[in-house]
């Protein structure tokens, strides 16, 4: 544009903003610092911050706009040319305790020990695929728009696969969900989580758990593609450094090993989740998710009733926190699965419909609530009109998991994002 | 800013300082005793990074000699509290620099999205620019 601009960011993003500038070409941007936080402030309030101090250089906050926009340039601030970022040396050396160390000091690690990927174990694991290693794969970023995206090959994947602790035959999962360029790591404030799906013969194939635990620490290849999404993410990426490219202000456990979940095909009464999406049974195929997290399903409104609980209002009543930023996920047991379907709910699709139609909220609660722009667009709207919750029923998803111990379920206020096939990668 | 913070922002692996402190250290406990540290076997692993982006320098655009008389707009990006803090920026200027003219503009679609209309009216009816991220 070439106008000269203050850029003013809270204290908060310190770090994230100055970050971003320089890896965006600016190093020297004059950016200004207000208090944290402006949102919920009063106009009173706002204007104290004016007539205070950038808490970082200290100097009048006002005073400090105006210079950095009548301030002459200084000569490092007119510079150009390109920088070629390095990442380090191609390899580490040093005892097995020191590279441990070396590894998580530098940010490399989930701060867990990894399996070290030396020349030797990285080449078994890429006897996992019959890609090329240099083939590049895809581009990711903590936030994609937000940071620059980062660009990665197989072998790159490979290292971040033995770390985690990955046996070669998972390699291809785990490129695909490196080819999916969804982080595991958003930046967010919000501390998201992901999740993937997997279907297809290749859940037998690596002996995937899809029975009781499918999603707990029961199945080493669902915890180890989890823990490699979590690593990949971290250093293909340039995700997860606090402060700068990642700002989860509680953080997420669930981004130790991610929600990796192998479908229950066989017990489940409806089609595969990627038979829904457009790919075959034989296929075999990641579908990944982000979102909010995950939570419990067991005080749904309608589950104790006999002889078959209303899972269907059990599941609308589930949704009501879930906010209109990310959609709805329902992992069920298959006796839940086939609970549904003796009340009618015979495909995933027709229980989707009657979500969408019946899972309302009021105006003015939606109004009232972070997403009330987003909810209800239209200010002409009256306060008592209902709402459908989603406008459109494939915000709804649902997948089979379990092992039949009870008919319990689970939701998550996560967006599917798209699945990426996994035959593609072996 | 320190110089390690600066390298760690233009994505320079702080491998490269923690290498050279790395091999002070050991040179130093080398020195104290005159031997190498005892023989535990050395490993070499590799470097799991992805591939980074060339950065390309972009130098700021000159700065005006005074802001008065100027017009500066003042740019929401869209979080909440942005539009209300340029609102407050607003009455400063009218307050304490009666000369210059704000203009308020919400940058359409989403945060990291640029605006390419609102850049050209910028460039052409203003001449400088207050961008507030809000949060």
């Amino acid at each position: 544009m070439g106008i000269p601009t203050a850029p003013m960011v809270t204290i908060a993003f310190k770090d994230l903003a100055l970050s971003n500038a320089a890896q965006r070409g600016m190093p020297h941007e004059r950016i200004c610092f207000t208090p944290h936080p402006v949102w919920g402030k009063t106009d009173a309030e706002m204007y104290a911050y004016l007539e205070g101090n950038d808490p970082v250089s200290g100097k009048p906050l006002m005073k400090e706009v105006i210079g950095a926009l009548t301030d002459p340039l200084t000569e490092d601030e007119q510079k150009t040319g390109t920088v070629p970022p390095s990442v380090g040396p191609p390899t580490f050396s040093d005892t097995f305790d020191n590279l441990q160390q070396y590894y998580m000091d530098n940010g490399m690690t989930d701060f867990m020990q990894i399996v070290l990927p030396t020349q030797e174990r990285v080449d078994a694991m890429l006897k996992g695929t019959s890609h090329s290693p240099d083939e590049i794969i895809g581009k990711m970023s903590p936030a994609r728009g937000s940071y620059p995206d980062w660009t990665f090959n197989v072998r790159q994947v490979a290292i971040n696969a033995v770390m985690a602790g990955c046996k070669p035959e998972y390699l291809p999962v785990v490129l695909a969900l490196a080819a999916s360029s969804l982080t595991a790591l958003s930046s967010s404030t919000n501390s998201f989580s992901v999740a993937a799906v997997v279907n297809g013969p290749i859940r037998d194939k690596l002996n995937m758990n899809y029975g009781i635990g499918a999603m707990g620490p029961f199945s080493q290849p669902s915890a180890a593609i989890g823990r490699a999404w979590t690593m990949l993410s971290k250093n293909l990426s340039n995700s997860g450094m606090p402060g700068q490219t990642y700002l989860g202000t509680l953080g997420n456990s669930t981004n130790f090993g991610n929600l990796i979940i192998p479908e229950n095909e066989k017990d489940s009464p409806w089609a595969p989740f990627h038979v829904q999406k457009g790919y075959k049974a034989e296929e075999n195929v990641v579908s990944v998710f982000v979102g909010f997290s995950i939570s419990q399903g067991q005080a749904g409104v309608g589950l104790g009733v006999k002889p078959v609980p209303l899972y269907h209002q059990a599941l609308a009543y589930n949704f009501i926190p879930f906010g209109p930023l990310f959609g709805a996920v329902a992992v069920m047991d298959p006796l839940v699965a086939k609970g549904l379907v003796e009340l009618g709910f015979d495909t995933k699709e027709k229980l989707a419909d009657w979500l969408q139609k019946n899972s309302t909220i009021s105006a003015k609660d939606a109004r009232s609530t972070l997403f009330g722009g987003r909810w209800v667009p239209d200010p002409n709207t009256p306060d008592d009109a209902m709402i459908p919750r989603y406008a459109h029923a494939d915000s709804y998803n649902f997948v089979v998991v379990g092992g039949q111990t009870n008919p319990y379920h689970m939701v998550a206020n996560i967006s599917y994002r798209g699945s990426v096939s996994i035959d593609k990668w072996t | 800013m320190n110089r390690r913070k600066m390298l760690s922002f233009l994505g320079l692996a702080p491998t490269l300082l923690t290498a050279a402190a790395a091999e002070a250290e050991k040179a130093k406990a080398k020195k104290k005793d005159g031997k190498a540290p005892a023989g535990e076997p050395k490993i070499e692993a590799l470097n799991p990074r992805g591939i980074a982006p060339a950065i390309q320098l972009v130098p700021m655009a000159p700065r005006l000699a005074s802001l008065d008389g100027k017009t500066i707009y003042l740019v929401s990006d869209g979080f909440p509290g942005a539009d209300h803090f340029l609102a407050q920026i607003a009455l400063w200027f009218q307050k304490n620099m009666p000369s210059v003219t704000t203009t308020y503009r919400l940058k359409a679609g989403a945060l990291p999205d640029d605006d390419p209309k609102l850049w050209a009216e910028i460039k052409a009816k203003g001449n400088a620019v207050i961008m507030a991220i809000g949060h």
